[in-house]
C-alpha cells in the first residue's frame, strides 16, 4: 500500500492522444429524409386514444392505456439517479410519427419505401432477406412503428411467432391480454406509466412449449423524426421449455435537442425455459459539449419460473442520460438470472444503470458483472439491489463491480443494495476501481504498441467477461462500438 | 408534518436550563429540528432502519436523580477490567462527580464550568460541526437541547498518561426519558489520545431511556486518535449516536465500534480527510439478537490527496434482529493517489433475521484505488470439516467458527486488554464461556 | 483395526476409487503410495466423512463398526484422526478454545468428565513442546498464519492430544523440511502402540525412512495395485510408478 504512487495521465502527450481517442464521431447520425405522419405535440386521453384508434386496438387495449396515463398524471418524475438533467416537457414530445409510405402498412419488403431500406443498410442492418446475416430475424423499428418483420415464414414453421405488437394485440389478444403488464405493471414507475399510455409498437415473441427458436432474434431501433419521443414496448413470452436468444440494438440521427425513449421490455420465462436477452445501445450521446442526445429512461423485467433462466446482457455506448436497470424476478425454485453490462460513457453522458434480483425460489442463483468506463467529463453509475426473500433458501447471488476512470473531470460510482433474510443464502459483493495508468501505457509502447491500440487493448480486456456473453453477431458490432468510442481519426 | 416524538422533544428545549452561550446553537437547532421531516422508508439514509421505537413514546418524562445506593453497580459499568484509565461518568447524563476522576484534568472541560475562551471554542466547534455532510435531525435536537458537554483538549505534543473514558451509565424511569450527550474533542498538532465512549446501563428493571449522542473530534497535524465506541446498554433503551472527525494533515485515526445493546441504535460514523497524508483506520462489531435493530451508517469523505482508509465491520444477526449497514467512501475531485478499503461480512443464525447492506463508492478522482466488498454468507465449510474432524459436534463448530468471525476483529484490537475484557460479554451471546480465564492463556508467553 | 472393502467413491461425478480394499490389524503401520491423482487423499477425505465425496459401493468397518454411516465428527469420536494434507486456517478462534472442545467431545463420548482447564493446560504445553513449537501457538487463531511446516506439527499435536485409535496421515510429508519430517517421524514413533494403527499416505519414500512402516501399498486408479513389505517403497523410490501402471 505504501509502495511510490502510480503516475497517471500526467504525460502531457498521452493525455492529448487519449483526448484525442474520444473524440469520436457518432457514425449514426445522419437523418433520413423520409415523409413522416407526426402527430402536433401534446399529451391528453384524446392523444392516448388517438394512437389506440390509429392502431385499430379493441376497447381493451384502449382502457388498459388509459388507466396507465391516469396513472401517470399522478405520478413524480424519479429523482433518486445520480444523474441531472432538464426534464422533458412532455406537453412538447410528440407521441407518434410514421413514416408516411407507412400508411398502410408494407405487404411485404418491395414495398417497404426504398429510403427507409437505404436508412437501414446505412445502420448496418439489411432487411433484404438475402443480405441478412445467415440465422438472424429482424424487427425495424422506425421512430414508432414497425417497418419490417424478417423471415416471419421460417419462423412460423416452427410455431414461433415474432411480430410487431401493434399486430400482435389483433392476432394474438389472448397472449398479450394474458402477459402484457403482468411484469412490468401499468403504474410500475413514472416512465413504464407513460410507456403504458402511449406505446406506439415495439415487438412480440412467442416461443411455443418445447421449442427452441431456430435462429437469432434481432430488433432495431431508430429515432428519426424531430421532437418525437418514442415509446416502444416489447414483450418475450417462452414457453415451458423452450428457448430464445434476442438481440436488440438502437441508434438516431444527431440532432440539438433532447429526445425521449421510454421503453418497456417484459420477459416471461416459464418453467424450464431459457432467454437470452442483448443489447446493443448507441442512441446519439450528443456532442462534446453535451447538447443533444436521448434520454434513455427504460424499464426491463424479466420473470423466471421455475429452472428457468433469464440472462441480460448489454452493451451502453450512447444516450445522453441512461436511466435502466434490467432486472429479474427469480419466482421459481432453481431459476437462474444473470446480468453482463458494459457502460461507456464519454463527454457529458450520464449512466445510472445496473439491475435487480429478486430472489424468491429456493435455490435460485444469480450473477451480476458490471463494468463501467469513464471517460471525458462524464459520469456512470452502477445501481443495483439483490434481495433474498424469506423463503430464498440456498439461494446464491456473486455480484462484480468494476469501474475504470480515464482521465481526472469523470465519475464511477456504485450503489449496492443487498438485503438478505435468509440464514442459508450467499451474497457476495465485490467492487473495483482502476484507471489506464502511465505505466501501463509505456510498457505497451516499450513493447511497440501505440497509445492509441494499447488503450484499446485495456479497455477490452476490462471488457472481457462481458463480451463473450454477447451472441457472435452482437459480439462483432460491440467490438467495433467500443472501438469507435476509443479510436481517433488515424483509425 | 410533526410526530408527537417531535412535538414533546421540542417542548424539553424550554424546559431545560441553558446557559446564554448556548443559546444561538439551541435555537438553531431547533428550528431544524421543528422544521425537519420524520425519516420514513422513503428517507434515503433511513431507508431500513425504522423509527417506531422511538415514535412509539415521547421520551419526555423527568431524568431520574442519581441515588447513592447503586454507587458501587455503576461503578462496576464504568470499569474495563485490566484498564488504568481516566473516567468520566455520566449517569442519566449527568456528571457523577466521585466517579470521574478525569474532572481533575485540565484537558477535560464541562460547558457549564468552560470560560470565555473555552467557551468561544465550543461554540465554534458547535456550529462547525452544524455544517458536516450527513447532517440529520437527530443531530439537530442534539443542538436543540444542548446545555452540558464535554470538551477534551489534548494540547500541543502532548499526551495523556492514560486512556480517557467517558462512560455514559442510564438507570431507566418509570416513564421513557431522554439523555442528550455530546463530547467534542480537539487534539492538537502532535497530539495523542486513546478515548473510550462506553454507554452502558445499570437497572433493576428495563432501561427506557433515549440516548441522543454526538461526539465531534478535531484530529490536527500529525495527531493521533484511538476511539472506541461500544453501547452494551440493556435491550429496551434507545440510542442514536454520530462521531464525526476532522483529520488534517499526517494525523491518524483508528476506531472499533460495538454495537451489542439497545433495541434501537444507529450510528452514523462521518471521518473526513480534509489535508494530504491522513490515516483512518475503522474496525466494529454488531451481533443484535431478539427484536434489536443495530444500523451503522458510515462515511469516508477523501477530500485531499494522499490519504487512505481501511473500513472492516462484521455482524452476526440472530433471532427476528435486524442490521443494516451503510458504508460510503466519497473521494472527491482531487484526490488523487486515495486508497480506500471497505469490508462488510454478515451472518444471518436464522430465517427471521435480516441484513440489509449498502457499500457505497462515489469515485471523482482517477487515480485512486479503491475497493468494497460486502457478503452475506455461511460459515466456511472447510473449517466446518476440519472441527467436526476432530469430535466437534457441527453445532458446536457453528457456534465456534461464528464466534471466531468477530473474535478476528477482538484480537486485532489495538489495546488487547479491552479485546479480553469484551471476549467473554461477546462469547455469552454465542452461549459459550470460554475455557479459560485471560491469565491462563497470558501465562503461555 | 479397519477393514475397508471393495470401497468405490466419486467427487462431483468421477469415480476417483474404484473397488479398494485394506485390512489393518491393531498396533500396524500402512504406507499407501502412488502417482499424483490415484486417489491417495480421497481415501482419508473419503473415511473422515468430507461432504462431497459419495460413497458408492463398499465397506468400511473401524473396530466393527461401519464408519460410513457415521458423521464426521462421530468418526472423529470413534478414535479415527486424519491429519489434513492442507489444514485450513481459521482465524479468530484460537487454537486452546478448539482443541479443549475437541478433547472434551471426544471425552464425552467415551463416558468422561471434561478435563480441567488446568490438566488440559499442562498436557497441551507438553505436547506442544513434542512438536517444537512455542507454546505461544497455543493462543494464536487455529493454523492461522502458521508456515507449511508449523500447520504440520499442529496436526500432529492435536493427534498427540487426541489419542486415536486410527491415524491417517495424508502426506504429511509434503513441503517439509528435513527438521521437521525428524520432528513428524519422531512423534509418530513415539505414538505407536499395540492398539493404535496408523496409515500413512505419501508420495515420496523418505518419510519411511524415519517411519517403517509393516506393509506398504501401491494405489493407481483407485486401487491397490500391489501390496509388500517395507522393501516395496525403496523399488517404487528407485523405478518410480510407470512400471506399475502398465501391470494395472
Amino acid at each position: 500500500m505504501t509502495d511510490a504512487p502510480t503516475p497517471v495521465l500526467t504525460d502531457p502527450e498521452a493525455n492529448q492522444e487519449i483526448h484525442q481517442r474520444f473524440k469520436k464521431e457518432y457514425a449514426a447520425g445522419f437523418i433520413s429524409d423520409i415523409e413522416s405522419d407526426t402527430l402536433l405535440p401534446g399529451l391528453n386521453e384524446d392523444v392516448v386514444r388517438f394512437i389506440s384508434a390509429k392502431k385499430g386496438e379493441p376497447e381493451w387495449m384502449t382502457e388498459w392505456r388509459l388507466k396507465a396515463y391516469r396513472s401517470w398524471l399522478e405520478m413524480v418524475e424519479p429523482d433518486w439517479a445520480h444523474v441531472q438533467y432538464d426534464k422533458p416537457d412532455f406537453q412538447a414530445l410528440s407521441y407518434y410519427s410514421a413514416p408516411k409510405s407507412m400508411a398502410d402498412g408494407p405487404k411485404s419488403l418491395d414495398e417497404v419505401d426504398p429510403e427507409l431500406l437505404r436508412t437501414y443498410e446505412k445502420l448496418g442492418i439489411p432487411l433484404h432477406e438475402q443480405l441478412m446475416l445467415a440465422g438472424v430475424a429482424v424487427d425495424a423499428v422506425f421512430d414508432s412503428v414497425s417497418v419490417a418483420t424478417t423471415f416471419r415464414d421460417k419462423l412460423a414453421e416452427a410455431g414461433v411467432i415474432f411480430m410487431p405488437i401493434s399486430e400482435a394485440v389483433h392476432k394474438h389478444p389472448e397472449l398479450v391480454k394474458k402477459y402484457l403488464g403482468t411484469v412490468v405493471p401499468q403504474r410500475d414507475n413514472f416512465y413504464a406509466a407513460l410507456n403504458s399510455a402511449v406505446f406506439s409498437d415495439g415487438s412480440f415473441v412467442y416461443i411455443p412449449k418445447g421449442v427452441r427458436c431456430p435462429m437469432e432474434l434481432s430488433t432495431y431501433f431508430r429515432i428519426n423524426e424531430a421532437k418525437t419521443g418514442q415509446f416502444e414496448r416489447t414483450l418475450i413470452i417462452a414457453d415451458e421449455g423452450s428457448h430464445v436468444s434476442y438481440l436488440e440494438g438502437c441508434t438516431a440521427p444527431m440532432r440539438d435537442e433532447n429526445q425521449l425513449h421510454a421503453a418497456v421490455v417484459e420477459l416471461i420465462a416459464l418453467d424450464d425455459a431459457e432467454i437470452k436477452y442483448s443489447t446493443v445501445q448507441n442512441w446519439y450521446p450528443g456532442d462534446e459539449e453535451g447538447k443533444g442526445g436521448i434520454y434513455n429512461f427504460v424499464t426491463k423485467r424479466a420473470v423466471a419460473h421455475t429452472n428457468a433462466k433469464v440472462s441480460w446482457t448489454q452493451v451502453e455506448t450512447g444516450s445522453a442520460v441512461t436511466w435502466k436497470y434490467p432486472s429479474c424476478i427469480l419466482k421459481g425454485d432453481n431459476a437462474v438470472g444473470e446480468f453482463y453490462s458494459v457502460a461507456l460513457t464519454n463527454n457529458y453522458q450520464q449512466a445510472d444503470t445496473g439491475t435487480k434480483m429478486i430472489h424468491l425460489g429456493k435455490n435460485t442463483r444469480s450473477t451480476i458483472i458490471s463494468k463501467g468506463i469513464s471517460a471525458g467529463k462524464s459520469q456512470n453509475a452502477y445501481r443495483g439491489l439483490v434481495r433474498m426473500n424469506p423463503n430464498a433458501a440456498g439461494a446464491r447471488n456473486y455480484t462484480q463491480c468494476d469501474s475504470l476512470l480515464i482521465g481526472d473531470q469523470c465519475g464511477a460510482h456504485t450503489f449496492p443494495y443487498i438485503e438478505s433474510k435468509h440464514p442459508s443464502a450467499v451474497i457476495e459483493h465485490e467492487a473495483t476501481t482502476s484507471t489506464v495508468s502511465d505505466d501501463q501505457l509505456f510498457l505497451c509502447r516499450q513493447r511497440g504498441i501505440d497509445t492509441e491500440k494499447a488503450v484499446s487493448m485495456i479497455v477490452n480486456g476490462f471488457c472481457k467477461e462481458v463480451f463473450k456473453e454477447l451472441p457472435m453477431e452482437f459480439a462483432v458490432e460491440a467490438g467495433k462500438l467500443l472501438e469507435l468510442s476509443l479510436e481517433g481519426s488515424v483509425g | 408534518m410533526a410526530t408527537v416524538f417531535q412535538d414533546q422533544q421540542l417542548q424539553r428545549v424550554n424546559g431545560t436550563h441553558a446557559p446564554d452561550w448556548l443559546q444561538p446553537i439551541r435555537a438553531q437547532g431547533s428550528a431544524a429540528f421543528a422544521a425537519a421531516p420524520w425519516p420514513t422508508r422513503k428517507t434515503e439514509a433511513w431507508k431500513y432502519c425504522s423509527l417506531k421505537t422511538l415514535a412509539g413514546d415521547s421520551y419526555h418524562a423527568d431524568i431520574p436523580p442519581i441515588t447513592a445506593a447503586n454507587n458501587k453497580d455503576l461503578a462496576a459499568a464504568a470499569t474495563i477490567a485490566g484498564l488504568d484509565s481516566y473516567q468520566l461518568v455520566l449517569v442519566n447524563g449527568q456528571i457523577h462527580p466521585e466517579l470521574s476522576s478525569a474532572l481533575a484534568l485540565e484537558q477535560v472541560v464541562l460547558f457549564e464550568n468552560a470560560n470565555t475562551d473555552q467557551q468561544a471554542a465550543i461554540a465554534e466547534q458547535l456550529a462547525n460541526a452544524r455544517q458536516q455532510s450527513n447532517h440529520h435531525l437527530f443531530n439537530d435536537l442534539n443542538d436543540a437541547v444542548l446545555n452540558s458537554g464535554v470538551l477534551v483538549t489534548i494540547g500541543r505534543n502532548s499526551q495523556l498518561d492514560k486512556p480517557l473514558q467517558i462512560c455514559s451509565i442510564n438507570t431507566g424511569a418509570e416513564s421513557a426519558y431522554s439523555v442528550n450527550s455530546r463530547v467534542l474533542v480537539v487534539l492538537e498538532t502532535n497530539a495523542e489520545l486513546t478515548l473510550i465512549e462506553q454507554f452502558a446501563s445499570v437497572s433493576a428493571h428495563d432501561d427506557n431511556s433515549f440516548t441522543n449522542n454526538q461526539t465531534d473530534i478535531q484530529i490536527g497535524d500529525n495527531a493521533r486518535l484511538t476511539h472506541y465506541r461500544l453501547n452494551r446498554m440493556q435491550s429496551a433503551s434507545a440510542f442514536i449516536g454520530s462521531s464525526r472527525i476532522d483529520l488534517q494533515r499526517d494525523a491518524h485515526y483508528q476506531a472499533f465500534h460495538l454495537g451489542l445493546g439497545s433495541a434501537l441504535t444507529r450510528n452514523d460514523l462521518v471521518v473526513n480527510h480534509n489535508i494530504g497524508g491522513s490515516h483512518s483506520e475503522i474496525s466494529g462489531v454488531y451481533v443484535p439478537q431478539g427484536s434489536q435493530l443495530v444500523d451503522f451508517h458510515t462515511c469516508i469523505e477523501h477530500a485531499a490527496a494522499h490519504c487512505t482508509s481501511n473500513e472492516v465491520f462484521r455482524g452476526i444477526i440472530n433471532d427476528q434482529a435486524k442490521a443494516v449497514f451503510n458504508g460510503r467512501i466519497h473521494i472527491h475531485k482531487d484526490a488523487q493517489k486515495t486508497l480506500a478499503e471497505l469490508s462488510n461480512k454478515n451472518l444471518l443464525l436464522t430465517n427471521k433475521a435480516e441484513i440489509d447492506t449498502k457499500p457505497e463508492l462515489e469515485i471523482y478522482a482517477d487515480d485512486v484505488k479503491c475497493a468494497h466488498g460486502a457478503t452475506v454468507a455461511q460459515l466456511d465449510d472447510k473449517a466446518r470439516f476440519y472441527l467436526q474432524s476432530r469430535g466437534i459436534s457441527e453445532q458446536d463448530a457453528q457456534v465456534m467458527l461464528s464466534f471466531g468471525f468477530i473474535n478476528e476483529l477482538l484480537d486485532a484490537l489495538p489495546h488487547p486488554v479491552i479485546g479480553d475484557w469484551l471476549r467473554p460479554l461477546l462469547a455469552q451471546r454465542f452461549g459459550r464461556a470460554p475455557a479459560f480465564t485471560t491469565e491462563q492463556v497470558e501465562a503461555l508467553s | 483395526m479397519i477393514s475397508i472393502s471393495n470401497l468405490h467413491a466419486k467427487v462431483e461425478d468421477k469415480p476417483i476409487l474404484k473397488g479398494l480394499n485394506l485390512d489393518i490389524k491393531p498396533g500396524e503401520i500402512h504406507a499407501i503410495m502412488g502417482p499424483n491423482g490415484a486417489g491417495k487423499s480421497t481415501l482419508g477425505n473419503v473415511l473422515a466423512g468430507r461432504d462431497g465425496y459419495e460413497v458408492t459401493a463398499g465397506s468400511a468397518t473401524l473396530n466393527g463398526k461401519d464408519i460410513l454411516a457415521l458423521e464426521a465428527e462421530e468418526r472423529a469420536r470413534e478414535g479415527l484422526f486424519l491429519a489434513f494434507q492442507y489444514p485450513v486456517e481459521i482465524p479468530g478462534v484460537s487454537n486452546l478454545e478448539f482443541l479443549k472442545a475437541s478433547v472434551d467431545a471426544i471425552r464425552a463420548h467415551q463416558g468422561k468428565e471434561p478435563l480441567d482447564s488446568v490438566s488440559f493446560l499442562k498436557k497441551a504445553r507438553e505436547k506442544i513442546k513434542a512438536v517444537n513449537l512455542d507454546q505461544s501457538f497455543l493462543k494464536r487463531g487455529v493454523n492461522e498464519g502458521f508456515s507449511g511446516g508449523e500447520k504440520k506439527r499442529n496436526e500432529l499435536m492435536q493427534m498427540m492430544m487426541l489419542e486415536p485409535s486410527l491415524c491417517i496421515l495424508d502426506e504429511t510429508d509434503s513441503g517439509l523440511d528435513i527438521d521437521a519430517l525428524q520432528v513428524v517421524a519422531h512423534g509418530v514413533n513415539a505414538m505407536r502402540d499395540p492398539n493404535r494403527s496408523f496409515i500413512i499416505v505419501t508420495h515420496y519414500q523418505r518419510l519411511l525412512d524415519y517411519i517403517v512402516p509393516d506393509y506398504v501399498h501401491v494405489l493407481a486408479d483407485g486401487k491397490i495395485v500391489k501390496s509388500g513389505g517395507k522393501e516395496l517403497a525403496l523399488e517404487l523410490e528407485e523405478k518410480g510408478y510407470s512400471w506399475l501402471e502398465s501391470e494395472a
